[in-house]
């Protein structure tokens, strides 16, 4: 009814009875003037009845009179007949028309009003004015001797007692009608409301704690429609009720394990938070999220991956007090509330436990799996007194945490807030900074070792930006991966560098490849279309790119990474894995996608050639490479001895400060124009796609 | 009678005022047979019988009381059973008009005669109409005078033929009407149903015609001598003490009280001695009217 405008409220039972009303005063009101009207009509022929009566009498005993000129007899006659209730006047007229005797009702009030108008003796005079007025009955008899016509009798009857007593009982009637109505209308009124409106109300009530969400029946007190209501009622009232309970259990707990969700735990901080406040003491949140679940969930299955949650879920459950509450949140996002936490070194103690249980091995479908993880601690009050700034805490205390390394817990800090703040700022800074052209590519010069000739260049990605200046893509790549925005900046890379090969290459400058990372989310989004078209529009010749993919692009749906890398090798453009060696590192990668280059991380070249571990996992590496045929590229190579190592070692291609530093465009261009020849390099072969690198002597 | 049309005018049904009026005449005509035990006592019908009885069960009362001997009214339903009733002497005390008595003074002898509003004589007059422009009874002649009674009435008609006789019309110059008596004669006159009206000179002083009609419209056109009222006779082969004590009761009612009670009943101022001879100036009207033949 609301919002519908100014609706007249009338209830059921205002609105029965008025029609209840209208029906009986309807009813009764033309059934009483029917009645009326029928019994006014039967007393008006009783009237004439009489006045025939009083005419056929009058006209039959007058004869005698009138022959014997008894006027004093005709007047009592005539007197007597007007002495009668409601006659009006009697007269006996003679065949010609002359009163031969009148008796006239001077004081009724029709005669009143014509005796005002007529002279008193005119009896003629008089009798015209009143035989017009409709409420005077005139009867007229002929007064008969022997066939002989001796005058007339006219008697006058008034209905002015009969309208009257219409009028009175009209009154009577409609006064009795209406208190019998407004009696009938209150006891059916009562009735209605005894049988109809109270249970109805009781409904409505029971309807509104239903819709308060309590649990409400109703008493069935009859059989009729409204009990069969009222059954109905209390039937949808407790499927209402299990639905509600069914719900509350959906809405609160997590169908997976059993344990409350995020909006139960956002509930039960909320409440720690009101009784924590009363009672000054504190509570700490534990935010856990399992490292590297995904990698669970691709390479065991997502089957095991929800054991490991629910195993998860009770092991954590366990090592708590029933006060306590453990909630997932989502994924592989966990919550431990935990109240009358007293100070930090209590809250670290906790943490510690639940780090200890999530890392104990699981054996999940005939399997051990090892989960670890990374926890975010907040204490109320000190690290924030509302749900949100808990929560968020807590979050950003875990992605800390798991940045520091797997199994770690840390505590909440202001100093991680900033930190998320500038992320923040750098995020959107990042958003426009392809706009506003704050990208610059760079390239680092590859080298044949065993030639020292310049071969390529990996394409190299520098932010420029206004403020902060120069910031490096290990700060804000992750970040771009992080907010998907790499795959636009990753495709402004690809044209870039398509364009500049284009240019150097119509200049004859062109070097032999440009080696290009590409993101794991990048590769994600099927680019290889995109490559394509590049390549057809810039000219680019598939073997002068080279894609540098990092091991950690194949831990994805291997299927899609198969399907995406052959698509590649279709075009023709050289896969180069990245950073081999320091992630995932699984042999049966290689043997499982072919690629044409390994890419030696900075890190295991750092230490030759005097560490020994260094030697050996590079020799181990070239080994390999030589054993598949891929040509293999040293990063970071920084010094002398480890380009003199590298190259004895049959590594044929490398690049580092110390044979080239990155350099922007114009500077690489003028590299290029500017490579000696002869002088401490070899000659490469120009069309290196033809055949594998392998090391030279 | 009209008593009991007053009844049947609240039982407004034709048949039962038919029944109603039957019965009550029955009883009149029933009562005329007289006792043989008391004495009767007869009242020409010029009044309606129970008007009549009204009027005159006191005096029958009164002479029962006076005389010693139960008196019984008779009233008669209509003049000729009153006649009857004369002729056949079936009653002891008889009260008539003048002419009844002129006929019937060889078996009745008069002993009182009436005093009515407060006379003892009255005159037969002629009335007509002041509008009418009739000043002479010659004026009569061809036009319809309405005769207060039958052709038996002394002053409603005798009395006012005899006038006209008198001024040279015949009964043959005139349309001769009969009211019921002399008030209705004159009533007729003022209600236009007759040229001139045959009754006695004090009738327009009686309340029931001043009630009726308009006295001052009417006029006297002609009025005999005074004429002694209505006779008391009784029968002549009476004992004449009894005759002498009834006629003693009926003057001696102006006396007392219970008397004047009784003549205040019959409407009469007083009832005086009254003999044969003073009827004689009527028996000259009657045989100037009648003929001869009309006396005994």
């Amino acid at each position: 009814m609301q919002g519908q405008g100014r609706v007249m409220r009338l209830g059921l039972g205002a609105k029965f009875t008025l029609t209840v009303l209208t029906i009986l005063a309807c009813t009764m009101a033309a059934n009483a003037l029917y009645s009326l009207y029928t019994s006014t009509r039967f007393h008006e022929k009783q009237l004439v009845e009489r006045g025939r009566a009083l005419g056929r009498l009058i006209s039959l005993v007058s004869p005698e009179a009138i022959l014997s000129f008894d006027f004093l007899l005709l007047n009592e006659y005539t007197r007597q007949v007007s002495a009668q209730p409601d006659v009006v006047y009697g007269v006996i007229l003679s065949p010609d028309g002359a009163p031969l005797s009148a008796y006239i009702d001077r004081g009724d009030p029709l005669v009143r009003e014509r005796t005002q108008e007529t002279a008193s003796d005119d009896v003629l005079g008089l009798l015209r004015k009143l035989d017009g007025d409709p409420g005077l009955i005139r009867l007229e008899f002929p007064i008969v001797h022997n066939d002989a016509h001796l005058g007339r009798f006219l008697v006058g009857i008034s209905k002015t007692t009969l309208n009257n007593e219409f009028r009175r009982q009209l009154e009577v009637q409609l006064m009795a009608l209406t208190a019998l109505v407004l009696f009938l209308s209150m006891a059916i009124f009562l009735a209605f409301r005894h049988s109809v409106l109270f249970p109805i109300k009781a409904l409505i009530s029971a309807s509104r704690d239903v819709g308060r969400g309590q649990h409400a029946m109703v008493e069935v007190k009859t059989e009729d429609e409204l009990g069969q209501l009222a059954i109905a009622f209390n039937a949808m009232a407790e499927e209402v009720r299990q639905e509600q309970a069914k719900l509350h259990r959906q809405a609160n707990f997590d169908t997976l394990t059993g344990l409350p969700n995020r909006l139960m735990a956002l509930d039960r901080i909320n409440h720690a938070i009101s009784r924590a406040s009363r009672s000054s003491e504190k509570f700490a949140l534990f935010f856990i999220d399992l490292d590297n679940f995904k990698s669970v969930n691709d390479s065991l299955g997502h089957a095991v991956g929800d054991e490991l949650l629910v195993a998860t879920g009770a092991r954590v459950q366990a090592i708590l007090r029933d006060a306590d509450t453990v909630a997932r949140l989502g994924g592989d996002e966990f919550l431990v509330l935990v109240p009358d936490v007293v100070n930090e070194l209590q809250a670290e103690e906790i943490a510690e436990r639940l780090v200890r249980a999530i890392s104990q091995p699981h054996t999940l479908s005939g399997r051990k799996v090892v989960a670890r993880c990374s926890v975010g601690i907040v204490l109320f009050p000190e690290n924030g007194n509302t749900v949100a700034s808990l929560m968020a805490n807590a979050d950003n205390a875990m992605y800390q945490a798991k940045a520091t390394g797997q199994g770690s817990a840390i505590f909440f800090t202001e100093d991680m807030n900033t930190r998320l703040r500038e992320r923040m700022q750098m995020e959107q800074d990042l958003n426009q900074a392809l706009e506003l052209g704050q990208f610059e590519l760079y390239f680092q010069p590859i080298f044949d070792t065993a030639s020292g000739r310049h071969r390529g260049a990996e394409v190299l990605l520098r932010w420029q930006h206004p403020e902060r200046g120069s910031i490096s893509p290990a700060v804000f790549i992750t970040l771009a991966e992080a907010t998907g925005q790499i795959v636009g900046i990753g495709d402004w890379v690809l044209e870039q560098t398509c364009r500049y090969w284009a240019q150097w290459h119509r200049a004859g400058l062109g070097p032999e490849f440009l080696a290009i990372n590409i993101s794991r989310v990048q590769f994600r989004k099927r680019f290889s279309r995109r490559l394509s078209e590049l390549i057809a529009i810039y000219e680019v010749p598939p073997s002068a790119l080279e894609l540098e993919i990092t091991e950690s692009v194949l831990l994805d749906d291997h299927n899609h990474v198969a399907e995406e890398l052959n698509s590649l090798r279709a075009i023709g453009v050289t896969l180069s894995l990245d950073d081999f060696g320091t992630g995932y590192s699984s042999l049966s990668y290689l043997k499982r996608f072919r690629f044409d280059v390994l890419k030696i991380d900075r890190s295991f070249v750092a230490g030759l050639p005097t560490n020994g571990e260094d030697v050996s996992l590079v020799n181990a590496i070239l080994a390999m490479a030589k054993g598949l045929g891929l040509a293999v590229v040293a990063e970071g190579v920084e010094h002398r001895e480890q380009l003199d190592f590298l190259t004895e070692q049959g590594c044929a291609l490398a690049q580092g400060f110390f044979l080239a530093r990155p350099m922007d465009r114009q500077a690489y261009a003028a590299f290029l124009e500017n490579i000696p020849v002869g002088e401490g390099v070899v000659q490469l072969p120009r069309n290196r796609n033809k055949q594998r690198i392998v090391r030279a002597g | 009678m009209l008593k009991r049309l007053r009844s049947l005018l609240s039982f407004p049904s034709p048949s039962r005022g038919l029944a109603g009026l039957a019965v009550a005449l029955a009883l009149v005509a029933g009562a005329a047979h007289g006792s043989e035990k008391g004495l009767v006592l007869g009242v020409f019908p010029r009044l309606h019988a129970s008007e009549t009885t009204t009027r005159y069960t006191p005096m029958a009362e009164h002479l029962s009381e006076r005389l010693g001997i139960k008196v019984t009214l008779v009233v008669s339903r209509d003049f000729d059973a009153f006649w009857q009733g004369v002729e056949e002497q079936r009653f002891d005390i008889v009260l008539y008009n003048q002419l009844h008595y002129i006929r019937s003074s060889r078996t009745y002898q008069v002993v009182a005669h009436n005093k009515e509003f407060g006379k003892s004589t009255l005159a037969g007059a002629l009335y007509v109409r002041k509008d009418s422009n009739i000043t002479s009874l010659a004026q009569l002649r061809g036009r319809t005078v309405l005769f207060g009674g039958g052709e038996d009435a002394m002053i409603g008609y005798i009395a006012p033929m005899y006038l006209l006789l008198k001024a040279g019309l015949t009964r043959n110059d005139i349309t001769a009407r009969f009211a019921v008596n002399p008030l209705n004669s004159v009533i007729g006159v003022a209600r236009k149903l007759a040229d001139a009206a045959g009754s006695g000179d004090a009738v327009v002083e009686q309340p029931a015609l001043r009630k009726a009609i308009n006295t001052d419209e009417l006029v006297v056109l002609a009025v005999t001598e005074q004429l002694l009222h209505l006779p008391w006779a009784v029968r002549r082969n009476m004992p004449s003490k009894l005759r002498e004590t009834i006629q003693n009761a009926l003057v001696d009612l102006e006396n007392s009280e219970s008397g004047r009670r009784v003549l205040k009943s019959a409407v009469l101022s007083g009832i005086g001695r009254a003999e044969d001879k003073d009827y004689n100036p009527h028996r000259i009207m009657v045989r100037a009217v009648a003929g001869s033949a009309a006396l005994p």
